[in-house]
């Protein structure tokens, strides 16, 4: 709301009206314009980040004009840029902002592009433009090392009812797994049994003392806390004590989320292994190689995977050309262009 | 089939694992069903009775399932195995699968303690061609590439294929096939325009090259030659045996900037537009712009304003055949440039459009669309699956 009474936001404002009055159905791409972007992270650095997903995917192809840490980053298009000029001129992205007024933002045509959480993408109403990439994020408990006792770990697995989280928290986005790699990618993943088997951990940790079977469940991200509260509860259910806390460091499990880094799914599984504090697996020319790679680093259930989550973008109609992201969740905002922007 | 599922994570949870080694890399859903039928056969021995249960979590259809339960069931039998579900040796699982570049099956075999997973992988097939529809426009594939074909001609000497980074002359096999004769590298000194045009004319054995910001001369025989200079030459662009507009190209866009020069020695500078063409209205010339901003206006022969149409794509080309009417606009369908495209062929009846033909319909959006003679135009259009782009030549059919 900081933002809404500011300078830029209202000349935003203005440029978006002004464009959605002269409204074009060029069906070839078309130069001009600004992409009003919106995201929920907050970047507190003092320089744009460089690694990771998202805004650094448009250096490619934009450079970097305006950057309010935490706030605002204008990037402008590179006349030089591979493959061409990108057809917008600017790319603008509000940082920190909460995903039910991004869509409300998308609603009232105040954004372009706007993440959609479970919630909000049951919102959306019929017809709304939807980018959504595969499941690319690998949502699961990991283990710090003094969970020494294979039993716990096992008996956690077993407890968790993926299914009833992935239907209500989840609202039936993504899919359930309890491998690393998903199923688009692997070709093999429900080899990997994800029914939960409340009995089966019952009868894994009935002998073990009371300390030994609480555990205490790390959650940075205040989104990610139903979940974890859910897991708590299907532990009791199995005879652990979970108790859900706010930060990783020092909890002896946590709730991790990681990325498929690749297309590739040798290179993919490799990559989630260094995220996840897993040894390094071999490399795998084939798919049996890969499940047994795959399966080598499950074993112990020191990493007990979840879910497999897109990431999901709402999309003002006024934005056209090919989705905005790649399979991977990748930006590639230089071949978009906006309706009504002129050269 | 859920209790079965469940009975099969039961095992899976209990039983230890025994995953062998090497690729099993077959042509297709036979050669996959026999690579493991032989590896089943060594695990249950043989004449044994083995009983199989099948599911598919690909997206083939019940077709394909069936067709691999068939070639697996043909393959166990052939391999000395018998299928039963009375006293079972082995108990298999048979999984049809899929990842982004292979389909699997998948066997998952139990014989008392021992467990073994079996895969074994074939290509996906590139997505059929659509159908062709409609029966005045007719379409014929001349070319597909990887890389972006801006156009395609066909002077005496056989094809020639201008891209981003080339122009290639590929000459006639017998076999109807095309083998290329030589292509030359095209450097622009800076990168080209993202959504980069470009247009073929060929006169005789030479041929002229339009690029944004870059004219090209070459010839086509005795052997391909070109050469390119930065310049500002007008593009011609033709429509039908005789109208013909200079036009010239943003540099460093994807339009024509509005200076146009008509036949008749008339210049003018109108708003920027993607393509253009002439059409006739009983007798009367008239121009066809696609503007920027998704109309297509109509101007009469001093280039003026005499009204406009909504419902066309970016991407227009005038024929003359000798059936509808004598003129017809060949048009791109209006939506995302991403979509599925058609291109249908128009009349101009009171300055408004006619559908003379169906719509062609494309897989994938139309990149380029050039006027190739009186009854034919060159289509470009990208595969949104595989990424390739194909050329077509659209030939005005009269009569059908």
């Amino acid at each position: 709301m900081r933002l809404m009474s500011s300078p830029w936001f209202a000349v935003r404002n203005l440029a978006l009206a002004a464009l959605a009055a002269t409204a074009a159905a060029a069906t070839r791409p078309h130069y001009g314009g600004t992409l009003y972007v919106e995201i929920r992270q907050s970047f507190e650095t003092p320089d744009p980040p460089t690694t990771g997903y998202g805004m650094p995917d448009l250096a490619q192809a934009f450079a970097i004009t305006s950057w309010e840490a935490g706030r605002r980053a204008v990037y402008a298009a590179g006349e030089n840029a591979p493959g061409g000029r990108p057809f917008l001129d600017t790319v603008e992205i509000e940082m920190a902002r909460p995903l039910r007024d991004q869509s409300i933002d998308l609603e009232l045509g105040k954004s372009d592009v706007v993440e959609l959480g479970p919630g909000e993408l049951r919102r959306q109403p019929a017809g709304r433009k939807v980018w959504a990439s595969a499941p690319v994020r690998l949502v699961a408990l990991v283990f710090a090392p003094r969970v020494e006792d294979a039993r716990i770990r096992e008996a956690l697995a077993l407890a968790v009812d993926r299914a009833a989280i992935h239907n209500v928290l989840l609202q039936r986005q993504g899919e359930v797994s309890a491998a690393l790699l998903p199923q688009w990618l692997s070709g093999y993943a429900f080899l990997f049994p994800a029914a939960a088997d409340a009995a089966r951990a019952r009868t894994l940790v009935a002998g073990l003392p009371a300390a030994v079977r609480a555990i205490s469940l790390g959650v940075e991200d205040a989104a990610a806390r139903p979940i974890a509260e859910r897991i708590a509860l299907n532990a009791r259910d199995a005879g652990l004590a979970v108790s859900v806390v706010p930060q990783v460091a020092g909890a002896d499990a946590r709730l991790a989320e990681v990325r498929i880094s690749s297309l590739d799914p040798a290179l993919a599984l490799a990559g989630m292994a260094v995220s996840l504090g897993l040894p390094e697996p071999p490399r795998a020319a084939s798919p049996e190689a890969l499940y047994a790679a795959e399966r080598a680093l499950l074993e112990g259930f020191r990493v007990i995977p979840l879910f497999h989550l897109p990431d999901a973008y709402g999309v003002n109609p006024r934005v056209k050309g090919r989705p905005g992201i790649t399979p991977l969740g990748e930006w590639r905002f230089e071949n978009l262009w906006v309706e009504g922007g002129r050269p | 089939m859920i209790a079965a599922v469940k009975r099969w994570h039961a095992v899976l949870c209990a039983l230890p694992f025994f995953i062998p080694s090497g690729a099993h890399a077959a042509d297709d859903v036979n050669g996959a069903a026999h690579d493991l039928a032989r590896q089943t056969a060594v695990f249950a021995g043989p004449g044994q009775p083995v009983s199989v249960e099948y599911r598919n979590v690909s997206s083939l259809g019940p077709a394909e399932l069936g067709q691999a339960r068939g070639a697996f069931e043909a393959a166990l039998k052939e391999a000395g195995l018998r299928v039963s579900d009375v006293a079972p040796v082995a108990e298999l699982r048979l999984t049809l699968s899929e990842n982004q570049s292979q389909y699997l099956l998948v066997e998952e075999a139990r014989k008392g303690d021992e467990r073994q997973v079996w895969m074994a992988a074939w290509k996906r097939a590139e997505p059929a061609a659509a159908a062709l529809p409609g029966m005045a426009l007719d379409r014929k594939l001349v070319w597909e590439q990887e890389e972006q074909i801006l156009d395609v001609a066909f002077p005496a000497a056989g094809m020639l294929v201008l891209s981003p980074s080339k122009v290639a002359l590929y000459t006639p096999r017998e076999n109807g096939s095309w083998a290329l004769g030589r292509a030359v590298p095209l450097a622009p000194g800076k990168p080209w325009p993202r959504d980069v045009r470009g247009r073929l004319r060929v006169t005789g054995a030479s041929f002229q090259a339009f690029l944004p910001g870059v004219e090209c001369g070459g010839a086509a025989e005795p052997s391909l030659s070109i050469e390119c200079r930065a310049g500002d030459q007008p593009w011609v662009l033709e429509s039908g045996s005789h109208a013909t507009l200079l036009a010239n190209f943003a540099a460093t866009r994807n339009y024509f900037d509005g200076r146009v020069a008509t036949g008749n020695g008339l210049r003018k500078t109108m708003a920027p537009f993607y393509s253009a063409t002439s059409a006739a209205e009983q007798g009367r010339p008239l121009w066809l712009l696609a503007m920027l901003d998704g109309r297509t206006q109509i101007f009469d022969a001093w280039l003026e304003t005499v009204g406009a149409i909504a419902s066309w794509g970016s991407d227009i080309a005038g024929t003359e055949a000798s059936c509808g009417g004598g003129s017809q606009v060949l048009a791109t369908r209006p939506g995302n440039a991403g979509e599925p495209d058609a291109i249908q062929a128009f009349a101009i009846v009171n300055r408004a459009a006619t559908p003379l033909t169906a719509p062609v319909e494309f897989a994938g959006p139309v990149t380029a669309l050039w006027p190739m003679s009186a009854t034919s135009a060159l289509a470009v259009v990208r595969d949104p699956l595989t990424g390739r782009y194909a050329a077509y030549v659209i030939t005005v059919v009269c009569g059908s």
